[in-house]
């Protein structure tokens, strides 16, 4: 049983992390795509066309990896964890149906004619499916987070006679507050992947002097985008999910900062190594009574610590917990001063003309994907040890006919298939980046033709 | 309401097998219909761009059996948890195989594809043959609804069975058959020239097949769960089942050697409905039935989730079906008629 536990929970871990580095950007681009596709309607400049078409190409091919990575988490539900389907299926499987229903038909039906379907499909319904993909993928990330949500601040539900969760309240249910913010949260975060992205790719381009009109729209438009998705990311939307913790999860709150003992005019850890054996924080660089005001407005507020709890309710890894919290929120700080930086540079019209700074944005597309990740694993290793927040211990979640040596296999499996799938990203990604932005002429020869 | 639930589920599994049915059957024939490079490109873009609408079937199908009978998604998944696992990379390298195939036009490139896509297709109809025969047949489920399938144990469709044995083994011979002979159907609607014509002999071929298959099945499933038929004789979608079964084979036969070739896929669609409903007819209310001991057998009645969450989804998941065929609709009209190779064949659709 503990050996089903810590491979399920490994295997579930990695193929959803492995998954949400493909609808990131996804979400990210698609808005941008509706933003490129639009000006090309509006003004008939092929600029914007082919920025179109370069990015609906590779938003295609991180469209497939993203659906394909995506099936096995549905399913993982059932197969893993037995217990939680059983305890709460009906809720969580509303919205989990209600994504393949409402979310997965609508993109699915609209992608293969928005990537290959310019020409088949006329300016105006193709302008009208890319609006449609962008709508389901953020459709479906509302209904993710929905799930999501109510394991961490379960609402809407009452407990039936066999001990199973049954459905109260559809309305409470999806608009649960956390869910809200956590979808605003995530969503700009995604928008934070893309524009980091589309801008790497044009400081690429001008570096390379290559592409020049697509870099300058590129540079523009993901350093513009980016900065805005930046501010976002970090107020209101992070601060808010924050002082949500503080107050629904205070236990999540005081591990994320490595906060053993509670008192007034907590401070905030910047930098430092939590240390459960001593209770302390090594080596810290703090701002003092910073968390105090950051959770509850006043310096001289009171902020929970670990010792404020039962011992049996501490988040599983307290480290891993912390350094999850502070990488996300150190690189989400760096994100903003490189994107207040570069806007300044473009401001002044010199954006173009700094190779150290093209550097940087060229380099800096993958931190955003290791922000996310680590605020995933801030959301998910915070609500620890429950798999539904206070109502439903992970250990009673898994299946226990299924045995440890066969959830290792498969992890073992998606560890291998993964890597392929990767190596396969990487290369048709690049492929595609070398090859650059095309002209109309020869996208339209490429269609199969259909009479 | 628990009736109209078990029939929801029905038919969305109906709906992914008999469209995801055809792509995995057309893919199977791949290097049988398509000799050259560019005829095997046109089997992938007869598949279309629609093939991840018709796997959201699927999806939707789990996600809907997750809110209806929660304890039967438990059981069912975990007790057939390799298998699960072996679906769904199947699901995964088909579908990379299928999108990425065309992005290179290199000759090593293609050939390395289309070999994962062929395997791929065949894995997902046996697996996907298997896991009805296992519904028809039983698992070995215990006094508290659980169980833990082995992949075989001593090939014998009584007491503690494995996944595999005689009588599944054979539905999933049975079931290669049918997409196989589905596929080929659809082919012979969506595509021209030489492809066109294997397809029709293979497809009047396969279905003749069928026929003989469809007989040695029956018997089977008679001796192997002799209930089935008679619950599908008294329930009214029983009928409607085998009516459609009766009825889809002449439309099939008279349809391909007539050359109406729309009305031989429809043939073919309600020949396939028709077997599901009838099955899921004939087994109702039993959802999960064990070889071990009957009353440990999971029915609909007593493993339908509680409260009022039904209800609700009821208002949902009819609006949600609109608004499916609807932008179904609107891309297929764009697609609609025979796919016919160009110049340069390298987007797949």
């Amino acid at each position: 049983m503990e050996d089903t536990l810590f491979w399920s929970r490994l295997q579930f871990a990695f193929t959803i992390t492995y998954h949400y580095l493909f609808p990131q950007l996804t979400m990210g681009l698609a808005w941008i795509i509706v933003y490129f596709k639009w000006r090309y309607l509006r003004t008939g400049d092929e600029t914007f066309g082919n920025a179109a078409r370069f990015w609906a190409r590779i938003f295609g091919i991180n469209f497939a990896i993203g659906v394909v990575t995506g099936i096995p988490m549905e399913f993982q539900f059932g197969t893993n964890w037995a217990g939680f389907t059983k305890f709460s299926g009906n809720l969580i499987g509303q919205t989990l149906a209600m994504e393949g229903m409402f979310a997965f038909f609508l993109e699915s039906a609209l992608i293969g004619a928005m990537v290959w379907g310019e020409k088949r499909l006329g300016p105006r319904n193709h302008f009208l499916t890319t609006v449609g993909v962008a709508l389901g993928s953020w459709a479906s990330g509302y209904f993710i987070l929905v799930t999501n949500a109510f394991m961490q601040h379960p609402v809407g539900y009452s407990v039936a006679d066999d001990g199973s969760l049954r459905l109260q309240s559809l309305a409470a249910y999806l608009l649960n507050p956390w869910a809200l913010i956590m979808f605003l949260h995530n969503q700009c975060a995604a928008v934070v992947t893309g524009s980091f992205v589309v801008a790497a790719v044009g400081a690429l381009y001008a570096l390379r002097g290559k592409h020049s009109g697509q870099a300058s729209l590129f540079l523009k438009t993901g350093t513009l985008v980016g900065l805005c998705a930046c501010f976002l990311v970090a107020t209101p939307t992070g601060d808010q999910q924050a002082k949500m913790v503080a107050k629904h999860q205070p236990v999540t709150l005081a591990a994320m900062e490595g906060r053993f003992h509670g008192g007034s005019n907590a401070e905030l850890n910047v930098i430092g190594q939590p240390d459960e054996d001593q209770q302390r924080i090594d080596n810290p660089l703090y701002l003092p009574d910073a968390l105090s005001i950051l959770a509850f407005g006043h310096a001289n507020s009171s902020v929970q610590g670990l010792d404020d709890f039962p011992k049996n309710e501490w988040p599983t890894n307290i480290e891993l917990l912390y350094y999850a919290f502070h990488i996300m929120a150190g690189l989400g700080t760096l994100f903003i001063l490189l994107m207040i930086i570069a806007n300044i540079q473009r401001w002044r019209g010199r954006l173009e003309k700094s190779r150290g700074l093209l550097w940087a944005l060229m380099l800096a597309f993958p931190f955003p994907y290791i922000a996310t990740t680590a605020g995933w694993m801030t959301a998910e290793l915070g609500r620890q040890p429950w798999l539904v927040f206070r109502l439903f211990r992970t250990s009673q979640g898994v299946s226990d006919v299924v045995g440890g040596g066969n959830v290792l296999f498969t992890l073992m499996g998606f560890t291998g298939l993964y890597f392929v799938l990767g190596v396969l990203y990487l290369f048709l990604i690049g492929r595609e980046i070398a090859h650059g932005p095309q002209t109309i002429s020869s996208t339209i020869k490429l269609e199969v033709s259909h009479d | 309401m628990i009736e109209i639930w078990y029939a929801i589920l029905t038919f969305m599994l109906i709906m992914f097998v008999v469209l995801e049915g055809f792509d995995f059957g057309a893919g199977m024939l791949q290097y049988l219909v398509g000799k050259t490079e560019a005829e095997r490109r046109l089997v992938i873009a007869a598949i279309g761009p629609l093939w991840t609408w018709h796997e959201v079937w699927l999806v939707g199908f789990g996600g809907t059996l997750m809110v209806s009978f929660p304890n039967v998604m438990a059981s069912a998944f975990a007790g057939f948890y390799l298998a699960f696992f072996l679906l769904l990379w199947a699901l995964v390298l088909r579908g990379v195989a299928l999108e990425v195939s065309g992005q290179i036009a290199e000759p090593l490139w293609r050939t390395g594809w289309h070999v994962v896509f062929v395997a791929a297709n065949f894995l997902l109809a046996i697996l996907i043959g298997t896991a009805l025969g296992n519904i028809v047949r039983g698992v070995p489920l215990d006094a508290n609804g659980k169980f833990a399938l082995d992949f075989f144990t001593n090939f014998s469709p009584s007491g503690n069975v494995g996944i595999l044995d005689w009588y599944t083994v054979s539905v999933a011979v049975f079931v290669i058959v049918i997409f196989a002979a589905h596929g080929a159907t659809v082919l012979v609607l969506k595509t021209t020239g030489p492809v066109h014509d294997r397809s029709v002999r293979i497809a009047s071929l396969l279905w003749k097949t069928i026929l003989v298959l469809l007989a040695g099945i029956t018997l089977e499933s008679w001796h192997v769960r002799p209930e089935l038929f008679s619950g599908m004789i008294h329930q009214p979608f029983g009928w409607l089942g085998l009516v459609a079964v009766a009825g889809g084979v002449p439309v099939i036969f008279t349809s391909l050697k007539n050359g109406r070739e729309l009305s031989a896929v429809i043939g073919s669609g309600a020949f396939i409905a028709g077997l599901m409903t009838a099955g899921a007819a004939g087994v109702f209310p039993i959802m999960l039935h064990s070889t071990l001991a009957p009353e440990n057998s999971l029915s609909a009645y007593q493993n339908a989730a509680a409260g009022n969450g039904l209800v609700i989804a009821l208002v949902w998941w009819p609006l949600s079906l609109i608004f499916a065929v609807g932008y179904f609709t609107f891309i297929y009209r764009h697609y609609t008629g025979k796919v016919k190779p160009t110049e340069d064949m390298q987007t797949p659709y």
